[in-house]
Parts: structure tokens; sequence; C-alpha cells
């Protein structure tokens, strides 16, 4: 298990190699020069005020989503359940586009875009409830339910943007997620937010893991399920409302970490919170700087000037491939 | 402390809204006796076993346990008095047979002890205790049944309780495991002195296991005694709507049935159903 963790830091640390020098107009050479101190001003102004704090927000975002998505899954014992389908994330989003339109949040007030962002995620989450809660739990027709919800509130959110176009630049990246132009301001508000409640969440490991054997047994056991998953819950959509203030709706993260955080550490959460933590830091980062690789050499191929591949749009694509090969390997299973 | 085993369940009522399920039970089950609930599906035997769990509150009456009732202790604190094995076991993916006995210790360690790292000999006692110690490491969805079950009765024990419920436990079982669990159980109590109460469908199981009958039907109880006084022809028609005839063991000496064919369904079948 330790020889795991190792192996994936040191993938940790690759891929955050890989990502500061993946941005255009740099080579790795001068990256190794900034490091130690060197490089002019300009250069010194891109790595140390925009790439350093970006790669963070990546993986801070990143372990957010997967925590919350390995919370959902294991709370409502569905494989099929993520902050993406079970209306958390498109809550947070509405959220936060709301409360930008209505100017309540913007960039000036970042704290605001959390709060806003928490509060659609509870809605999405509450919607999904009033929903699915009486429904028995059938993972299939829960995850029906949460496609339902996620859709209204896509809709929802696609009315406030048209109607308060103003604000559009900025507010359509939190619909793919994107790291472009995150600095340190969005990191010193990820890192408190993600870790209070990431810690929050390692305490419930034991609740969690009870859970994941059933209402039943869980109670038989002497665990008051109701109220754990309530809390578990909590600590889903503040994480997941976190990572979208800061990115906004990265897609699949949340949904298909977890499977791959159970298959490397198993089902102790004590060692499977921290182990998808990591291992969304890893996905996200790594996401990030394909894209940026990606952006530098896909103009060249398709002869265009410019082209910025968003993070968002990468996980997205990729999670949908590997969610076709979690729904073939295991039908019909519940986790 | 010796009453600490003791179940009272007196002028028991529960039901959902349109279906009484239990109208008016009265039990008391004496510390170390090993009992079996029987009847016909939907007779609340079931029903009866969670309300002695505190997974359901009465709706009139009360359910005893040593003394304290139910209804003013949390589900922590009864999880540390009594252990029920449900009759269904979803699937734990991933989850290894070590790991799954170990959240047998919530009701003692809570969710804080829960984290701890640390070798708990209850878990290791209850692994011993049916026999799956080789096995701990493996996942328990790759067991078959019958060794699925006895790592249930396993996490059942590891809550280290002096009352075990269990809710038919032999169900979905071949012969050789439903002798085996049962065996293991009748072991335990008379090691440890546990209080056990289990719903059984099998009336050879609980005739020859169990010293103390108690047959419901339609939420009351209409028979309780030991095998020799309960099974006789007339409970066969009675409780479990077969004709039959009743002898004995030849060895054991406890009765035997020889259920020979079903008799007309309960008039107000529906109402419980």
């Amino acid at each position: 298990m330790n020889r795991r963790f190792a192996a994936l830091a040191a993938l940790a640390v690759v891929c955050a190699a890989v990502e500061l020098v993946a941005g255009r107009g740099m080579s790795p050479s001068t990256v190794w020069d900034l490091l130690g101190g060197g490089g002019d001003t300009t250069e010194q102004h891109i790595f140390w005020q925009l790439r350093l704090p970006r790669l963070l927000v990546a993986m801070g975002a990143g372990a957010s989503l997967a925590v919350a998505g390995l919370i959902l899954q294991s709370a409502l014992r569905n494989p099929l359940a993520g902050p993406e389908v079970t209306g958390v994330t498109p809550g947070a989003v509405l959220g936060a586009v709301t409360a930008t339109a209505l100017g309540l949040a913007g960039w000036d007030s970042p704290l605001a875009v959390v709060v806003a962002a928490c509060a659609g995620g509870c809605v999405g989450a509450l919607l999904l409830w009033l929903l699915a809660g009486r429904a028995g739990g059938d993972p299939a027709q829960t995850a029906v339910y949460g496609v339902l919800v996620s859709a209204v509130l896509g809709g929802f959110t696609a009315m406030v943007l048209l109607v308060e176009p103003g604000e559009l630049g900025s507010v359509v990246q939190w619909l793919v997620g994107t790291t472009e132009g995150r600095v340190w301001e969005h990191w010193h508000l990820l890192w408190p937010w993600a870790l209070a409640w990431g810690a929050a969440a390692w305490l419930l490991a034991g609740p969690l893991t009870l859970l994941r054997c059933g209402d039943d047994i869980a109670q038989a056991a002497g665990l008051a399920a109701r109220p754990a998953r309530t809390l578990a819950m909590l600590c889903a959509v503040a994480l997941t409302a976190g990572a979208v203030a800061a990115v906004g709706a990265l897609g699949f993260v949340g949904l298909l970490v977890p499977h791959l955080a159970m298959a490397l550490f198993g089902a102790d959460l004590r060692v499977g919170l921290p182990g998808a933590a990591l291992l969304g830091a890893v996905v996200v980062c790594g996401a990030d700087a394909a894209a940026q690789l990606s952006s530098r050499l896909l103009p060249r191929v398709l002869d265009a000037d410019q082209l910025t591949l968003p993070v968002g749009a990468l996980t997205a694509c990729l999670g949908a491939a590997l969610l076709l090969v979690v729904v073939r390997r295991a039908p019909g299973r519940t986790f | 402390m010796t009453d600490s085993m003791g179940i009272h369940v007196q002028g028991v009522h529960f039901g959902y809204p349109a279906r009484p399920v239990l109208r008016g039970v009265d039990l008391t089950v004496r510390p170390g006796e090993l009992t079996a609930l029987i009847g016909l599906n939907g007779c609340g035997k079931s029903t009866l076993l969670r309300l002695a769990a505190g997974l359901l509150r009465p709706d009139r009456g009360r359910v005893l346990l040593g003394g304290d009732d139910l209804a003013a202790l949390s589900r922590r604190a009864t999880a540390v008095r009594v252990a029920l094995l449900h009759q269904a076991a979803p699937a734990v993916p991933g989850m290894t047979v070590r790991h799954l006995v170990r959240q047998g210790r919530y009701a003692a360690r809570g969710p804080l002890g829960m984290l701890r790292e640390g070798d708990d000999p209850v878990v290791y006692r209850a692994l011993r205790d049916v026999g799956v110690e080789q096995w701990a490491d493996r996942d328990v969805d790759a067991l078959s049944g019958g060794e699925r079950q006895r790592v249930r009765l396993a996490m059942a024990l590891a809550q280290d309780t002096r009352v075990l419920l269990l809710d038919e436990p032999t169900t979905y079982l071949d012969l050789h495991h439903q002798l085996d669990v049962l065996q293991t159980v009748v072991r335990l109590r008379e090691e440890r002195g546990l209080t056990v109460v289990m719903v059984l469908h099998d009336l050879a199981h609980a005739a020859r296991f169990a010293e103390r009958i108690v047959a419901l039907r339609e939420g009351l109880v209409v028979a309780d005694g030991t095998p020799k006084e309960v099974v006789t022809p007339g409970l066969l028609a009675d409780v479990l709507k077969v004709a039959g005839r009743v002898g004995a063991d030849p060895e054991g000496g406890w009765p035997v049935c020889y259920p020979d064919h079903p008799l007309p369904a309960l008039e107000n079948e529906n109402q419980f159903h």
C-alpha cells in the first residue's frame, strides 16, 4: 500500500514537472533556470505568478472532485454516482453563474463564488434526494434521476447565461472546466477549503465504509445511517463547490477517479480517501499538461493561429471512454 | 449483569398504515436461552427480531434489553448490547473478510476509533469462532454463499454482544452449510452463554437445535414452549398451514415432522402481504 502511494506521488511529481514545462514559449532548460532563481522578470512572472498557481489549483481541484466522488459512491452505494451526475456539479455551476450574473459574486469576490457554488450544489443534491430518495436506492434509477436533475440545472444555467450575457466570457469556462488564468488568489481560497472538508471527510471514513455495506448492515452494526449519510453528502457538496468555483465543472473526474482509487487501494476508506485525492490530483494535472501540450501542437497540425484546449474537455472525453469500460465490465454490480 | 442478556417484549404493536404486523406481542427471552421463532411468511417474525434489535420502534408497547428500554438507547449503544444478522447480504465490492468483520467493531470503537489502526483481539476471535481466519485476506464477494454467511456471522460476533439475533441464517445455504452455521451458533452459545433468538423456516432445524420454540401467526404469539410441547400436528395445521404428522428422532428424541400437503390459505392472507 505504501509502495502504491510512493509510486503515485512520483507520478504526481512527473505530471507536475510536465505541466510546468508544457506551456507555450518556455523551454525545459529555462524552467530549470527559473527554479534555481534565474531568468528575466517576464519569465519569472510567468513561472511564479501564472504557472505554479495554475498547477496547484489543478491538483487541488482534482483532489477535491475525486474525494467528493468517492464519498458519493460510498454514501449512495452507487458506482454511477459522481458529482457530475448527481446534480451536485451542475448545481454548483448554476449557483456560481447566477451569483455572478446578479452581481453578488465575481472575480473580485471569489469567496462569494464558493458560497454560491456550495448553495447550488446543495440544491442539486436536494433535488436528487427528493426524486430518488424514496426510490429505494436502485443505482441505475438514481443515475437516471441524476441525469435528469443535471439536465434541468444545466438548462437553468443556459437561461441565466442568455439573459445576462455580460459575464459570458468568464462564465463559459465554468461549464467546461479550465485551469487557464488561475492565479494565487484562487489557490489561497481553494486549499484551506479543500483541506478542511477533506479532513472532515476522512474523519467520516468509518461510517462511510459501513454505508458501503448497505444500510441494514450499517445500522445493525451501530451506525445511524441517515445522519451519517447527510454529513458525508455535505462534505461531498462542499468539496465539489470548492473545485467548481476554482476551475469549473471538470467532467468525469469525480465519477471515474474513485473507481481507479478502489482498484488501487481497496475498500478501506482510511487509505482510499487520501489515495483518491492523490489520484485525482495526478489525473487533472496530467490532463492539464496534456491539454497544454496539445494546445501547442494542434495549431501546427490544424494550421490555426492560436488554440487553447480546456482541460475539462480532455477529462470529459477521457472519462467517457473509461466510464464505458466500467459499465461494460460490471453489469448489474452495485459498485 | 445477568439480566443484561434477557429480552422483554411487552405489549408490542407494530405496523404500517392499513397493514398491522404485530398486534400485541408479549415475550420474555431468558438470559442464555436459545429460542427459535417460526411462522409463515409475513407473520411478523423478522419484524419482531428487528424490534428486539432496536432497528424498528414499536407503535405501542416497549422492548427492554436487560432492563433498558431500547427506545431510550442510541443506535450505537444498542449495537453494543445486541447484534443482528440480516437475512439479505448485499455485495461489498473490494472488501476483504478481515475488513468486513472489523466493521463489526464500530459500535464499540465509534467513528473515530475506527480510524485507528491496531489489532483488535475481538476481530481475531470472531474470525476464529467461525473458522474463517484462513481466508481473512480474501475478498468477501469471491467466497461461496456458505463461506460468506460464516463471514457475516463473524461480523455480528465481532460486535461482542451478549445477545445474538439471527434472521433466517440458513436461507440459500445447502444442508452442509446450514448445519455448519447452526452448530457454530449452538457451540458459541454454550461457550459464552449468549442469548440467541433466531428466525428459522425449517421446523426440523428449530426442533433439533432450539430449546424453545415461539410460533407467530398474524402478528400474535400462538405457541411457546419446548420443541416437544410445541411441534405437534396441530401446530403444523394452525401455524404453518400444512397437514402432517410428527414423530420422534430415533436417536436424539427431538420431534421430526412429516409434512404431507398444504392446507387452504389464510382467509385474510392479503392483509399480510
